[in-house]
């Protein structure tokens, strides 16, 4: 518990001395490059992005901001693992939604020659996993000593013992009480991920879990891969077919179709709050042990890099992410005074939620393809 | 057991955007063009602000919801359509980046699953949902004294085996309709509590064996499907998407059942092309957005009765609103072609065809090896089980050369090296007895009927020269009885023929004209597999 809490002050602290630093470098970029960037002469920058991203650089209030700032910038979405696939020429930066890949993609970017001081990755805001559920599943789950739920039943807390106690014995809905009279209740009881081996989200869920099946461990090498592994694989091998972005399931969701339990980022759901839309019998539950979704900007050209800096410090982008649902790194409030009239569904504070560290890539990699390998499936 | 192939993909071209709702809904027709050889010079070309996009035939319904999309943002859509499963193989082997930017299939659950096609797209953003659904005739849902809300697939595995529920799907290897009704099935009479396993398809093999005896209508298009139950007063039932099922019968032809214990539904993933240029990704992320605003949303659920994926906008009135159990789709290549195999191989009821070839004088020389190639070629698509006739004909069916084979489950390559040798032999001589070989055919289907998918074939390269005039095959064909009317002609337009000689054949029989003029013969004959 010291760990983490300790972990978590030092990165607010970095946070800080971070933000303070860029602020000086993005005023010194106006200062300088004040002189040549002026009318209506504009960077245009392209890069790739989550999917949980895109309607944040859609918006036309963002575009406005970032316009306003001598920006235009392109995006295109794809699974953060699969960046690494993509050709990187003529991007200037890359946005994955955690450290792992963007390693691998800073890796790469300076392999193709770009130099290390632009390619220092930026974290200009984050958002933990959550699961949303339908009213119906989330009462059968409290009802069962799998979660808790708030007074209003539209949050609440997943036991992540509890659930993976459960997914180890192939625990069906129909095993469970209160399940009988939802048809959509039915059959293995499994949160839907997105695949490890190509998104984020999937593999960050495969980083809480075994974190919490280890002991409150995190696996930093093969034996304690292996340790986890077959538990790992049966949340994986029990969904089937994986989508690639978190986008897909989180709409299926919404649709009504899909499994009754998903995992998304927080800021799926916050974004649709914020924008006044009407949830239905939405219930969000943070797991009591989660990780956190640290949206990494590898720049890969000068430009690039200017923009992460103004995501990271402009008080107006701050206020934009917010609005899409991220939380920005540094303080606290600003994400919490944004999002007062939905505490119902969100749990501002993250209070009783564990941040579980993530391992290294290359651990996180094998991870996922222990999980995902069909083996002898067939 | 062959080995398992992957569905294979002739494409369909602009095929189908005749047929899909079109033709349900206006008759076309029964025409369709086999243009599927190189760029047709309009797809391939980049024009700024048209976006180039593969697309599920019934997709056909969003044009006035793209059209209105132009206006709004600029961004003209130019759709081509294909069967879904048939897309992935464009995809997988790198001919659609060549000519399109965007990909919009009614799912890409099947092309995840081989990790260097789905490298091949980016950016899947799903726009609308509909699941695959049964649509039945509600006197037999009466009949069955059944609640619509709460049938399970063991009840209708049930009702099939006791002969009280018939049905029509198209055919798994070419459309996601069928494919997914596959795999709910399979999920349903497995019991399977999770994704389906191999051996969960081979528990359930003796009880889906039974459910596919219901199936008595196949098809590789939707379209053609609802137009072929259209004729048929024998079948009670239909499987497709709940979308398709509302839109194709809003008068209530047809009682929409989702079965309680799961279903499969497709999420229309608008995906660009990981190859496209900067320019039209930005485009298909423009429109994308468009169409998921909450005023598009509401107009396409109230247009297509597809359901809506952002959050407020509430379904379509016609749509229920109680929640399914989502079936996993097969994580894995090999249990989703295991179960395609024994779908072809073992599951479904065998098919009956006779390929009614023309061999007259006309034919000799290179039309001739063409015909022989593409034959060798089809060869290689036969089912276990399947019959296969070849009927030769000039003046007259050539009686001495006509050959029956059936595929010998135990070493299928053995009868179709047999097939290939007897097309190998194939000679030309003779006029071009049209109506009257086609009779013949009748006949020879008419002397053994079995509990099969018949068919006729009929490949001609020139107008009917000798033998019975159209007026004698028309009277013929009204006397035939009942159940020998429902086996479709489907011919092709090659060579010489005579497009609206055939397409009288196409119409009367319920068949459907497929034209090698502009594409090639063998991709005729394989796109015509689909409705075998």
């Amino acid at each position: 518990m010291g760990f983490r809490e300790h972990a978590a002050r030092v990165r607010r602290i970095l946070g800080i001395v971070l933000a303070v630093l860029l602020l000086g470098g993005v005023a010194a970029v106006l200062v300088t490059g004040g002189d040549k960037d002026t009318g209506t002469a504009t960077k245009t920058v392209r890069g790739v992005i989550g999917s949980e991203k895109a309607e944040f650089f859609a918006d036309p209030q963002v575009v406005k901001a970032l316009a306003a700032k001598g920006f235009t910038v392109g995006t295109e979405t794809s699974g953060s693992w699969d960046m690494e696939e993509l050709p990187l020429e003529g991007y200037d930066f890359a946005f994955p939604s955690s450290k792992g890949p963007a390693d691998q993609l800073r890796a790469k970017a300076q392999k193709q020659g770009a130099d290390t001081a632009t390619t220092a990755p930026l974290r200009p805001f984050y958002s933990p996993l959550v699961v949303v559920a339908h009213s119906a599943a989330a009462r059968v789950l409290a009802g069962n000593g799998l979660a808790t739920l708030g007074p209003r039943g539209t949050s609440g807390t997943l036991k992540m013992d509890a659930y993976l106690a459960a997914a180890r014995a192939d625990r069906t809905w129909q095993q469970l009480k209160g399940s009988a009279g939802h048809a959509e209740l039915s059959g293995t009881l499994f949160i839907t991920s997105t695949d490890p081996l190509a998104s984020n989200s999937g593999a960050l869920y495969l980083a809480a879990a075994s974190y919490v099946a280890d002991g409150g461990r995190v696996a930093n090498d093969k034996a304690a891969v292996t340790r986890t592994a077959p538990l790992l694989r049966k949340l994986v091998q029990v969904q089937g077919s994986q989508q690639s972005g978190s986008d897909a399931p989180f709409r299926d969701f919404v649709s009504g179709v899909g499994n009754p339990l998903v995992l998304v980022y927080e800021s799926q759901v916050a974004a649709q709050l914020l924008a006044g839309r009407p949830m239905g019998d939405l219930v969000v539950l943070y797991p009591d042990t989660t990780v956190n979704s640290d949206h990494t900007l590898v720049p890969i050209t000068p430009n690039g890099r200017a923009l992460g800096e103004l995501l990271s410090t402009d008080p107006e982008l701050r206020k934009l992410v917010v609005r899409h649902g991220f939380r920005p790194q540094g303080a606290a409030n600003e994400f919490t005074t944004a999002t007062d009239r939905h505490a119902a569904y969100l749990n501002q504070t993250l209070t009783g939620v564990r941040q579980a560290p993530v391992p290294t890539g290359k651990v996180l990699r094998e991870m996922a393809s222990r999980a995902r390998d069909q083996g002898d499936t067939a | 057991m062959r080995t398992s192939k992957a569905p294979r993909t002739r494409l369909l071209r602009r095929t189908f955007a005749a047929l899909g709702l079109a033709l349900l809904v206006t008759a076309t027709g029964s025409s369709c063009d086999t243009d599927r050889t190189g760029p047709d010079g309009e797809g391939a070309k980049i024009v700024p602000g048209v976006l180039r996009v593969l697309a599920s035939s019934e997709l056909t319904d969003m044009e006035p919801v793209l059209d209105t999309a132009t206006r709004t943002t600029g961004i003209q859509v130019r759709p081509t359509y294909v069967g879904t499963l048939d897309a992935v193989e464009q995809i997988a082997s790198g001919r659609a980046d060549k000519e399109y930017d965007a990909v919009w299939l009614s799912s890409n659950d099947y092309l995840r699953l081989d990790p260097d096609t789905a490298r091949r797209i980016t950016a899947e953003t799903p726009i609308m949902t509909s699941p695959v659904a049964l649509g039945v005739r509600p006197a037999t849902v009466a009949r069955l004294g059944w609640d619509p809300a709460k049938v399970t697939w063991s009840q209708l595995h049930r009702a099939v085996a006791d002969g009280r529920l018939s049905y029509g799907m198209t055919d798994p290897k070419r459309s996601n309709s069928g494919f997914s009704a596959l795999v709910s099935v399979a999920s349903g009479l497995s019991g399977a509590q999770s994704a389906l396993t191999g051996s969960d398809v081979r528990r359930a093999t003796p009880k889906l064996k039974e459910f596919f005896t219901g199936q008595k209508l196949t098809s590789g298009s939707s379209g053609w499907l609802a137009a072929a139950y259209g004729r048929r007063d024998d079948v009670d039932a239909l499987v497709n998407y709940e979308s398709v099922l509302l839109s194709s019968f809003p008068s209530g032809e047809l009682t929409v059942i989702r079965p309680t214990d799961g279903v499969v539904t497709a999420d229309y993933p608008l995906s660009v092309l990981t190859s496209a240029r900067p320019e039209a990704k930005d485009a298909a992320r423009r429109l994308t957005e468009y169409l998921r605003s909450p005023e598009v949303q509401e107009r396409i659920t109230g247009a297509t009765l597809r359901r809506p994926v952002v959050p407020g906008v509430r379904p379509a009135s016609a749509l229920a609103r109680d929640l399914r159990r989502e079936l996993p789709f097969p994580g894995s290549r090999a249990v989703a072609d295991g179960l395609l195999d024994a779908y072809d191989n073992t599951l479904r009821r065998p098919s009956r065809t006779v390929y009614v070839l023309d061999t007259s004088g006309s034919m000799s020389g290179e039309r001739l090896e063409r015909l022989k190639t593409a034959l060798a070629e089809l060869t290689g698509d036969f089912r276990d089980r399947e019959e296969v006739t070849l009927m030769p004909f000039g003046s007259a069916v050539k009686k001495a050369e006509v050959r029956t084979h059936t595929v010998d489950p135990a070493s299928p390559q053995k009868t179709l090296d047999a097939i290939r040798s007897d097309a190998g032999k194939l000679s030309a001589s003779g006029g071009t007895a049209i109506y009257s070989s086609v009779q013949e055919a009748y006949r020879f289907l008419g002397r053994a009927p079995g509990d099969t998918f018949t068919s006729i074939v009929l490949m001609t390269d020139g107008e009917n020269t000798d033998g019975d005039p159209a007026t004698a095959f028309d009277a013929f064909y009204r006397s035939l009885p009942a159940e020998q009317k429902r086996t479709p002609v489907f011919p092709i337009l090659f060579g010489d023929s005579d497009r609206g000689e055939l397409d009288h054949i196409a119409g009367l029989t319920g068949g459907q004209l497929f034209d090698a003029t502009k594409g090639s013969l063998d991709g005729a004959f394989e796109e015509i597999r689909g409705y075998q």
